[in-house]
């Protein structure tokens, strides 16, 4: 009985699991929902002379917190150039598209080729995955020339 | 009793005098915690800048730099991080003890690397100074420039 039980709630919660649009989840860590990722520097339309530039990263009713640390209201902050948002129910990749700041770090040296590129934040938790709701920032656009 | 401390009570009072005002005036500076720093870290007051004015009766936002070093929130130890504490109105503490916690040392043991703070009217100056795990500044000491503002 117990056990037919048992099975049967598994059941419904792959059911469930297979419902939802996050089927793929690991449990995803609360942020505040009033949490703010944004762009410091540079502004949005920036012309940066040389490639070579500091992002200064952003943070609004949250904290800043190094990988593999498991504590509240806390991510740390990850940089995406060129590209759009990654899933946010998963691992954020890293690669040259995705830089990772684990150390907590909040200002980023980035060297970019001459050209257009769009800069954005995206937090994640200890693990690396994006929080619940996710916080990140508006994408931005700059020039290298 | 320790040996320095023997030696100096042989030495004539007018040098033991100098001598303790030395070392009152050296302390801030000369000693500091046991938390390694990066040599190259520093801190930065993002905003406001120096001289900067703002307006009277109502909160304004500091931003709080870091270069070369992370933040972390009180309690984790890891390598190359610490929080931030904002001081008001007031010099840098004694480098080797945990930083006081009061109105004129604010604490941002959570990770914050900004807040909104609300000042009388008047000149106040602002300094960041990073603690580590346990809120002691790390060696060497990370802090930033003095700024002063006018509350108008």
């Amino acid at each position: 009985m117990l056990r037919r039980t048992v099975l049967g709630a598994l059941a419904s919660l792959a059911a469930l699991a297979a419902d939802s649009s996050f089927s793929a989840a690991r449990a995803r860590t609360p942020a505040p929902p009033n949490a703010e990722a944004y762009i410091i520097w540079p502004p949005d339309g920036a012309v940066i002379t040389g490639g070579k530039l500091w992002v200064r990263m952003g943070l609004r009713n949250m904290g800043v917190c190094p990988k593999g640390v498991d504590l509240p209201n806390v991510g740390h902050h990850h940089l995406l150039v060129d590209t759009d948002l990654p899933p946010l129910d998963q691992e954020i990749p890293s690669d040259r598209n995705h830089l990772h700041y684990g150390a907590g770090e909040t200002d980023a040296r980035l060297e970019l080729p001459p050209g257009k590129h769009t800069l954005q934040l995206l937090m994640g938790d200890y693990n690396h995955v994006p929080h619940d709701p996710p916080v990140y920032s508006k994408k931005i656009t700059i020039i290298v020339k | 009793m320790n040996k320095r401390s023997a030696d100096a009570l042989a030495l004539p009072r007018s040098l033991l005098v100098a001598a303790t005002l030395a070392t009152a005036f050296a302390a801030p500076h000369a000693l500091a915690g046991t938390t390694p720093a990066p040599a190259n870290a520093y801190a930065y007051i993002g905003f406001p800048n120096d001289g900067q004015t703002v307006p009277a009766g109502k909160p304004f936002r500091v931003w709080f730099g870091l270069r070369f070093m992370g933040v972390a929130p009180r309690g984790v130890k890891f390598p190359n991080t610490g929080h931030h504490h904002l001081l008001i109105d007031v010099d840098l503490p004694p480098m080797d003890q945990e930083i006081p916690s009061d109105r004129n040392h604010l604490h941002y043991g959570a990770g914050e690397t900004e807040t909104m703070i609300e000042l009388p009217p008047g000149k106040h100056t602002l300094q960041l100074l990073m603690g580590d795990d346990k809120h002691i500044p790390h060696n060497p000491p990370v802090y930033s420039r003095k700024i002063t503002i006018y509350v108008k």
